[in-house]
């Protein structure tokens, strides 16, 4: 087998990104949902890491993977409250049930 | 740092800090939710003047913000903008039952996110202001917790805004990973060379979806109709104004410049078929929408198809034209969110058409503001819309993109339609419904500013041109 | 194959293993725990990529943080209808299918292209440059971070606290 090189790591990448994707296209659960966004920043984040390594741009794509994590901290505790919320007045999470707006 | 550059980040001090001084307000006396709107109104009135008088120099700071110039012009609107959704949310927040001190934080919060997305020099500002401006809107879009409809906007944003943050995230690491850096300049510069990289292209192209998320154009669009619907509707005027008006900001300015450099022909198809299908399929359902909420959240994705005519053509004047409708189309639809604010009744009452029939014998001046701005939206001239939509499209044809143009009149004389029944509803027909208005001051206010921009734009379209050509130089 | 490969390859099939299960099983509780799995993988990635601080922080926030937070969503959530949630799915050949094909070609190009790799060399630990950079170059994306979670922890409270007692 060949060296693990940078093209490994974004193999892997490209593959958490698509489960990701494949995980928010399929899913009706809010809950479910999140955890396919989450799947798809994490992919984004091996990037940020691998690239800074391997492309010796220092350590600005680690930085960003930091950032990247603070903000997906902050996006679950509103997503959270919401889902709370919503669980408060509808009493399901199902995203496709949720359908009160309607022309 | 010297003194000019600390004139020019002032307004970030003066707005960070508020929103602090806010949330300590807030927590330590129970008079915040009577004292913050007049804060923040004063708060946003000194940030953009100062804005204003700081549009003619420009600098940056530590690379990472542009000062000055088109990120100047742009905090003007968006600082105006906010003023007139503060002033309309006054009365319309307590008739909501959402009359909490945070609402006002959050909304300024929001604002501080689009001014760093509108300075953005680098990739990591444009990614942290957009997060900044989304989560407050996640949250304000389901400000009134007890509404069920107010609950389901939010957390069909949040998912969807989410999901297109993941592309956005995605796309940057592309970029990174190929030009080695994330400063936009940089990037900028060596375009032509980054261009030969399939993965660079991919990493720009998934951007651009993510953003085309934020702008509200067709494939993206199927959150617009309920979250506008659903959510507050001053809120729902901040977001498809000065929301809309951010992203199309870094859109712009991340753009612009690279297209200038020879490489338009690698997202002309992109931009133009948003376009075409944005322009052609919302106004044509925006036809059969009777909520007025509704109607107003296809014509955004209507505007918006409009707006990236002059992304696909991506010359100065299409550039400029595209500033020109961003700043007339906040004002045309910050005061028709405005009159909404007014009419509206608890429990979205009150937001059809129907609700409207015979306005003009109720509240005459209401109602001539009312079409005043349903005038505008349509683009019929001399009001703002009309000359926003001349400079996209005269970008356009001199671009040699003549279809797009003819599709954007085509789209322009539908939408005409839908535009004018609320006129016809309000004047020709008798109402349908018995109800009082209660007018305020703080809501007329705000319609009064946005009707005064708007003519101000239509009559005399040659003063905010002159801004707009000097900042873009 | 040196132990470096076997560890990276261990750690990648934790990753996309767990991660696969993590859109396909049908019940959530699995879900959330497959989670956990994924989380652990990338940050034993991180640590093979010797970024030791984000690894760490990664468990800290991602393990110990936002996964717990799901848990707890799933969990309350659970409690109130007292029905055992399951996630239905739709269109899933039409999602793979699509999604296959946008995989593959960014697979081909990531394949095809000929990165300019010049590996930096490994520090024994990146906090101390990690550091420096956040109150240097990225002082203001540092400053501004602070805002934020401050913004969403007043909007998190703001809508799942209790209805205020009206005066």
């Amino acid at each position: 087998m060949i060296h693990v090189s940078l093209t490994h790591y974004l193999v892997v990448s490209a593959f958490l990104f698509s489960f990701g994707l494949y995980g928010v296209v399929t899913r009706k659960n809010a809950v479910m949902v999140l955890m396919g966004i989450e799947l798809i920043l994490n992919s984004a984040n091996i990037n940020f890491v691998a690239f800074s390594k391997f492309g010796n741009y220092g350590l600005n794509g680690q930085i960003m993977a930091l950032f990247v994590i603070i903000l997906a901290a902050a996006e679950a505790a509103i997503a959270l409250a919401i889902v709370l919320n919503i669980y408060k007045t509808f009493a399901h999470v199902d995203v496709d049930k949720i359908n009160n707006l309607k022309e | 740092m010297n003194q000019s550059t600390f004139l020019q980040i002032l307004p970030f001090i003066i707005l960070s800090a508020g929103i602090v001084v806010a949330i300590l307000v807030e927590i330590f006396t129970t008079k915040g939710k009577a004292l913050l709107p007049a804060f923040f109104s004063v708060l946003f009135l000194a940030n953009s003047l100062l804005s204003l008088a700081q549009i003619n120099v420009s600098s940056n700071l530590y690379q990472m913000l542009a000062l000055g110039g088109k990120a100047a012009f742009f905090n003007f609107i968006f600082s105006i903008g906010a003023l007139i959704a503060v002033m309309s949310s006054v009365n319309y927040v307590k008739k909501y039952g959402a009359n909490f001190g945070e609402y006002y934080i959050l909304l300024a919060s929001s604002v501080l996110g689009m001014m760093l997305m509108a300075g953005a020099l680098d990739l990591f500002v444009v990614f942290l202001g957009l997060e900044v401006m989304s989560i407050n809107f996640y949250i304000l879009a389901g400000i009134n917790r007890k509404k069920k409809t107010a609950n389901e906007a939010s957390l069909k944003y949040f998912l969807l805004g989410a999901f297109a943050t993941g592309f956005v995230v995605y796309g940057i690491g592309l970029i990174y990973g190929s030009a080695g850096n994330t400063n936009l300049n940089f990037i900028i510069n060596n375009f032509t060379r980054l261009l030969k990289m399939p993965l660079f292209v991919i990493g720009l192209g998934l951007f651009f979806v993510g953003f085309s998320f934020k702008i509200a154009a067709f494939p993206f669009h199927m959150w617009v109709p309920d979250v506008y619907q659903g959510a507050a509707t001053s809120v729902t005027g901040l977001m498809s104004t000065i929301g809309k008006a951010a992203a199309f900001s870094v859109l712009i300015f991340a753009i612009s410049p690279v297209t200038f450099n020879g490489a338009e022909h690698i997202f002309r198809p992109y931009f133009a078929t948003l376009a075409i299908l944005s322009t052609l399929y919302a106004s044509i359902v925006a036809i059969a929408q009777t909520n007025l909420k509704r109607m107003l959240a296809y014509s955004s994705i209507v505007h918006a198809g409009y707006m990236s005519i002059g992304l696909a053509a991506g010359n100065v004047y299409s550039v400029a034209g595209i500033i020109f409708y961003l700043a007339a189309y906040t004002f045309m639809n910050l005061g028709a969110f405005g009159v909404i604010a007014i009419v509206e009744d608890e429990n979205d009452g009150k937001t059809d058409l129907k609700a409207f029939a015979g306005l003009h014998k109720k509240n005459p001046m209401l109602a001539g503001f009312m079409a005043l701005f349903m005038f505008a939206l349509a683009g019929i001239p001399p009001l703002a819309g009309f000359f926003g939509k001349y400079y996209v499209f005269v970008g356009a044809i001199k671009q040699n993109l003549l279809y797009l143009a003819l599709v954007g009149i085509t789209a322009s004389l539908i939408s005409v339609y839908f535009y004018l029944r609320v006129v016809v509803y309000m004047y020709f027909k008798d109402e349908e419904e018995d109800f009082e208005i209660k007018t305020d001051y703080p809501g007329m206010f705000a319609v009064l500013v946005s009707g005064i921009f708007v003519l101000i734009f239509g009559v005399f379209p040659s003063i905010l041109m002159k801004l707009i050509t000097s900042v873009l130089r | 194959m040196s132990l470096y490969d076997v560890i990276f390859y261990l750690f990648a099939l934790v990753t996309l293993v767990s991660a696969f299960m993590v859109v396909t099983t049908k019940n959530i509780v699995h879900a959330a725990f497959y989670l956990l799995f994924t989380f652990f993988g990338v940050a034993g990635i991180y640590a093979l990529l010797g970024a030791d601080f984000i690894a760490v922080v990664q468990l800290m926030v991602y393990v110990g943080g936002i996964l717990v937070l799901i848990l707890f969503g799933v969990m309350l959530t659970n409690k109130i209808t007292n029905v055992q949630i399951r996630s239905g799915s739709t269109n899933l050949v039409a999602a793979a299918v699509v999604i296959g094909i946008f995989a593959g070609a960014l697979l081909t190009m990531m394949l095809n292209t000929r990165w300019l790799v010049n590996p930096g060399k490994t520090l024994i630990t990146t906090i101390p440059q990690i550091g420096s950079l956040l109150v240097k170059q990225y002082v203001l994306i540092f400053e501004l971070l602070g805002i934020l979670l401050l913004i969403a922890l007043v909007g998190a409270a703001s809508i799942a606290r209790k209805e205020e007692r009206e005066k």
